[in-house]
């Protein structure tokens, strides 16, 4: 038998690894030894002086490299438990293998397998408003006027703030962007909008509105992105501009303003959604300023309402079923609600003036909802539906949406947001200041 | 104690915050700056990269990102400056090549240093959201070589200077070409645009816009379009081998705008070669082209389009308005089905089965053939001249696609009802006669017209089909119950029923007494077998087969009509007959009379009768004579009637008014139709509708759907509104 022709030979501070360069393919070419061989991955350099025996010296640590080279080799990652965590993150940083360690911490998401992973604990005082999963597995708890960042090992960023105003919801532009919305500050032009940097936690624009041609202050609600660039937010004007604010993420600046029509509600909304196949803002306002719940389409491309929906003028019924939170379905053009007593409803969004189609449901747990209950919350992930009620989160799937999983921890009291992202789900708790974080473990082996 | 030790004393943190030698930050930074000169002077072997990419780690973890991405900026900047230098003294052609030759270095030396900042460029860069280092190095070569003031306009005259000159014919290194282009795309696409495309597509259009005035001047259209051609495809080749194919459309357009747009009017009106002259000559690979170049301009198409429909109707026209060809109506027909194979083979060949080409040549003809009021009289003939004689030997495809022929000129006849007037008593002549040459062709006619027009349109003409077989089955029993009448005289009557065939109201004439006891016995026959019938004689249609002997003995059997019969029986008594004799025993309408005994003594070959005066007419006073000296070769003679093959103009009066007669109730019924479902409805739609509804058979005269209405209003099936005059009920 021959000696492999890719045979590389590394000395990792003072130790020997022989590899091959197959193996060290696999950390592709951005990455150090991406850079290290060429095209044809042959080291580039060749070390033509014989005496060091073709072995490429690296001043890292060698106990790390061998984790990082079995996670090469084999694709999963298992840390001695001399390593911590941090300095093993420290390394994968330098050689550009990151990615590789994070992808192999967890596998894609699937709400049916998912375990919880960790509960991390913050300091702020009160209750959390909301929480966002980023796109790269890190996440963001708004706390009263701060907004905490966390990146994807729970590392905590520079907290951000809008001139410490309320804040009312949070969101990811991309990885490295956040944008906060807060209350307005009465005359001082304070609060409103801002999109900040992750890692700095530098202010890189301030949202502004425009109202004939003059600016005013305004406190953002809730907030949506689309996938062409644009930022949306719920606005409460000083001088009647209630609506849905647009702006470009790219210049800041504002490009378009859906003001709301007399008797229905949009500036008050807590829940906005972009639509990409329709093209469409879903606007949704369950806890307005009278008792009722709003829930609209918008096409901003010829600023008309293309769809709607309220109980307004609906007559009470005995268990007095309130929508609480609504999400767009386009996949089943449909949108899903929740009330207080987390039954799901349904209504048909190709046509206008339907009524809420409730789904009776085994629930997971039945009765009167405790006193510090909060509010049911709903998202939906790759044809999955979660709904938040007290400390559980219930999984739905199928066309039916069935029942098939639900994910508690009795620790923290009720869930008052829930969010998922980069693979991750992440549970805000509204006692003891509380998140936790639920992944999808790696698969088995074979 | 005294201020001044008050002020020395300190209470140190418990903790110094660690701080990294600033020197430390220099000698790194020196070290990556040698680096990089090394890599730009061709030195790289020397280097070693765990070394550097651990350096420059290190500044970035040192939080001395911001100096190590500075000093790369400041660094490259100063090498492109002298690479902009140097290259700027290179000489005459060696230019692009020098250019061309330290693009490549860069590039080489830019995938060096991105691998050495890796590090940098992954974490440092996205978090202060400056440019990475690779767009970066592509920016700095742009700004300071490529936009500096001593080689932009330089480079941008070289490479169009190398165009042009490709233009003319010379050949250019087009690898360098190619090299050059791509690293203004890579520059990013509004590089390409700014300083190659724009200038590139501007000269391009002058010089297009010369060449072409030029050409026009001097060629004929053929040729012109041949050269414009000849351009567009070296265009778009030039596209592919050294430019961005993006450029492919805007380029085109301009050669399209100036070679074509620009001259298109003065191309297809060219005076000897223009497309009137193609289209005469039959010059498919010239119009062709001309389609394939015009097509890609706009109006080009519809230019093309207008000017053959006006040609051709403007040659239809004088087609079927020349007095000539009106005189024989099978070559008239013959010239319109030849026209159209002409276009539909120039359509085919040249024009690529364009729909809107085929609607143009349909509405052409549709507009000409009903220019001429006697065309759907035409067709029928054409038809009847077809299926008498026209067949014979013909292939069953080949009657097929005659048989299609016809049907589309059919199909452009406004008055469709005429046609089937005509089409019935040529049929009923074909059938009556036994002249029809092939029965699979009468029915597969009908079967044509029938899915064109709807069963109505054919139902009487499949009738007559049906009582010629009727009629066959009727006879067969007639002998079979009369075994009597073996010998004698055989008698063949075909049963018409009243409406389907075009009869003449009952004119009838004194049959020889051996025919009529004969008629009276097939009259009571018929009669028993059918109850409720009545049965009339259509002396005028029917043929007879007799025999006679001649002078000199020579025998013949003639073929005549029933008319002709009837006279030359009485020859049987007689050797002389006077004009008026025959006309009192014969009771021929003297229309009839005169033409049958035309047909027997006046025309050569076939006169078995002598007239005395000879002359060509018959006159009242002329006596008859049995021909003793007819001599034919044949056995059996045929002697025809002397039948104006066109209609006659009284006869034309006749059938017009006839159809106009036909129309009335077909007019009546499709308003009742219309206010039946409609109830209410105003004058105007009222003649939209009628109009559309009426449009597969002819096309309805408003004035005369106006009468048609009041005829209505009168007979209380219509009513006029009270308050709004022009609105009409339907009264149930």
């Amino acid at each position: 038998m021959k000696i492999p022709k890719d045979k590389v030979r590394f000395n990792v501070g003072g130790r020997i690894f022989e590899t091959s360069s197959t193996t060290l393919a696999n950390s592709g070419r951005n990455s150090f030894f991406g850079a290290l061989f060429n095209e044809n991955w042959t080291l580039k350099q060749p070390n033509n002086d014989s005496s060091s025996n073709c072995e490429f010296f690296i001043d890292r640590s060698p106990d790390c490299f061998s984790v990082l080279l079995d996670l090469l080799r084999t694709g999963d990652l298992s840390i001695p438990p001399n390593i911590p965590e941090r300095q093993l993150y420290r390394e994968a940083s330098f050689y550009g293998l990151l990615d590789h360690v994070r992808s192999a911490k967890w596998a894609q998401f699937d709400g049916n397998r998912l375990r919880h992973s960790r509960s991390v604990k913050g300091q702020a005082p009160g209750d959390g408003t909301a929480i966002r999963a980023g796109p790269d597995g890190g996440c963001c708890v708004a706390h009263g006027s701060v907004v905490h960042v966390f990146d994807w090992t729970m590392e905590e960023h520079p907290p951000l703030n809008l001139d410490y105003q309320r804040v009312n919801d949070v969101g990811w532009v991309d990885s490295e962007s956040i944008i906060v919305s807060t209350c307005e500050k009465l005359g001082r032009g304070d609060g409103g909008m801002g999109l900040f940097s992750k890692s700095t936690g530098e202010l890189r624009f301030k949202f502004q509105v425009c109202h004939e041609n003059q600016v005013k202050s305004f406190a953002a609600g809730a907030l949506s992105t689309s996938s062409d660039y644009k930022i949306f937010s719920s606005c409460k004007g000083r001088s009647n501009e209630y609506g849905i604010g647009v702006w470009d993420q790219v210049t800041g600046k504002q490009i378009d303003f859906f003001y709301e029509s007399p008797g229905w509600s949009l500036g008050d909304a807590d829940k906005l959604q972009w639509l990409n196949g329709s093209n469409c803002l879903m606007v949704a306002t369950s806890f307005p300023r009278t008792d009722n719940c709003y829930i609209s389409m918008l096409d901003f491309r010829d600023k008309r309402m293309v769809w709607s929906w309220s109980d307004f003028g609906a007559p009470i019924t005995v268990d007095e079923k309130r929508v609480r939170d609504a999400i767009a379905m386009e996949d089943n053009n449909a949108i899903c609600v929740v009330n207080e007593y987390e039954d799901l409803g349904f209504m048909d969004l190709r046509m206008n003036g339907g009524s809420v189609r409730w789904s009776s449901r085994s629930r997971m747990m039945k009765g009167k909802p405790s006193e510090e209950s909060c509010c049911p919350r709903l998202a939906l992930h790759e044809g999955q539906l979660f709904s938040s009620m007290d400390d559980c989160i219930s999984v739905f799937c199928g066309p039916d949406w069935v029942l098939t999983s639900g994910l508690r921890r009795s620790y923290g009291g009720s869930i008052c947001d829930f969010s998922i992202g980069g693979d991750r789900l992440f549970a805000l708790h509204s006692e003891e200041n509380v998140f936790d974080v639920w992944e999808t473990p790696p698969p088995p082996i074979s | 104690m005294s201020n001044q030790k008050k002020r020395n004393f300190q209470i140190d943190a418990f903790k110094h915050r660690v701080v990294v030698d600033p020197k430390y930050a220099d000698k790194t930074w020196k070290i990556l700056e040698h680096a990089i000169h090394e890599i730009y002077n061709h030195n790289a072997s020397g280097l070693s990269f765990e070394e550097l990419y651990r350096n420059a780690y290190n500044m970035v973890l040192h939080k001395f990102g911001e100096k190590l991405y500075n000093g790369l900026v400041a660094t490259m900047t100063s090498h492109l400056k002298e690479i902009s230098k140097s290259t700027e003294a290179a000489q005459g052609d060696s230019f692009l090549e020098e250019l061309n030759r330290k693009w490549n270095d860069h590039n080489k030396a830019l995938q060096m240093i991105r691998d050495i900042l890796m590090y940098m460029d992954r974490t440092y860069i996205p978090s202060v959201h400056k440019t990475p280092v690779h767009e970066l190095g592509l920016n700095l070569w742009r700004d300071t070589i490529i936009h500096s003031s001593k080689i932009q306009a330089r480079l941008q005259n070289t490479l169009l200077e190398l165009v042009q000159r490709e233009r003319t014919g010379e050949v250019i290194d087009r690898g360098l070409m190619r090299n050059i282009v791509k690293m203004l795309m890579d520059l990013g696409s509004s590089v390409y645009q700014e300083d190659f495309e724009k200038p590139f597509l501007e000269v391009s259009a002058e010089f297009y816009s010369c060449e072409s005035q030029k050409f026009i001047e001097c060629c004929d259209c053929g040729d012109y379009l041949k050269k414009a051609e000849k351009r567009l495809n070296e265009e778009i080749e030039r596209v592919t081998h050294y430019l961005d194919s993006k450029s492919e459309v805007k380029i085109t357009n301009v050669v399209e705008k100036e070679m074509i747009a620009n001259h298109m009017l003065r191309l297809v009106h060219m005076e000897n070669s223009g497309l009137v002259n193609m289209l005469l000559d039959d010059k498919f690979e010239d119009m062709g082209r001309m389609y394939n170049l015009f097509r890609r301009v706009p109006d080009g198409l519809s230019t093309i389009r207008e000017v053959m429909t006006s040609h051709l109707r403007e040659t239809g026209k004088q087609l079927v308005s020349d007095p000539e060809r009106l005189k024989d109506p099978v070559e008239f027909v013959q010239c319109l089905l030849d026209e159209k194979d002409k276009y539909d083979s120039i359509i085919s060949n040249a024009f690529n089965n364009d729909k809107a080409f085929q609607n143009a040549l349909n509405s052409s003809f549709e507009y000409f053939i009903n220019l001429n009021a006697r065309s759907p009289e035409f067709i029928s003939l054409f038809v009847d001249d077809k299926l008498r004689k026209g067949l014979k030997g013909v292939s069953e495809e080949d009657v097929e696609i005659i048989l299609d022929k016809v049907m589309m000129l059919f199909r452009y006849l406004q008055e469709k009802d005429v046609f089937e007037k005509y089409y019935k008593q040529h049929l009923a002549k074909r059938l009556l006669s036994g002249k029809t040459v092939s029965d699979d062709a009468e029915r597969s006619l009908i079967v044509k017209l029938k899915t064109e027009c709807g069963y109505q349109f054919t139902s009487k003409l499949e009738g007559m089909f049906t009582d010629m077989k009727t009629s066959q089955d009727t006879m067969q029993g007639f002998y079979a119950s009369h075994l009597e009448l073996g010998d004698g005289p055989t008698l063949v009557v075909q049963v018409l029923t009243t409406g389907s065939w075009p009869t003449q109201p009952g004119v009838t004439c004194n049959l020889p007494a051996e025919m009529s006891a004969l008629c009276e016995k097939f009259r009571s026959y018929y009669l028993g077998t059918h109850t409720g019938r009545r049965l009339s004689w259509q002396t005028n249609m029917g043929t007879a087969d007799i025999k006679a002997t001649f002078g000199k003995g020579q025998k013949h059997e003639l073929n005549v009509s029933t008319y002709q019969m009837c006279v030359l029986m009485l020859f049987n008594n007689d050797d002389r007959l006077g004009y008026k004799e025959i006309e009192q025993a014969t009771e021929i309408p003297t229309a009839d009379l005169k033409r049958c005994l035309q047909s027997m003594a006046c025309v050569k070959g076939k006169n078995v009768l002598r007239k005395e005066p000879m002359s060509k007419d018959i006159g009242e006073e002329d006596a008859f004579f049995v021909n003793d000296k007819f001599t034919s070769k044949f056995y059996k003679v045929k002697i025809g009637t002397v039948v104006a093959q066109k209609e006659s103009e009284p006869e034309k009066q006749e059938t017009r008014q006839r159809v106009e007669e036909d129309r009335k109730p077909q007019i009546e019924a499709a308003i009742v139709r219309i206010m039946k479902s409609r109830r209410v409805l105003d004058h105007n739609n009222i003649i939209a509708e009628v109009t559309k509804q009426l449009q597969s058979r002819f096309l309805a005269n408003p004035t005369e759907i106006k009468k048609r209405i009041e005829s209505l209003i009168e007979r209380d099936f219509l009513e006029r509104d009270s308050v709004d005059r022009k609105l009409y009920r339907y009264l149930a």
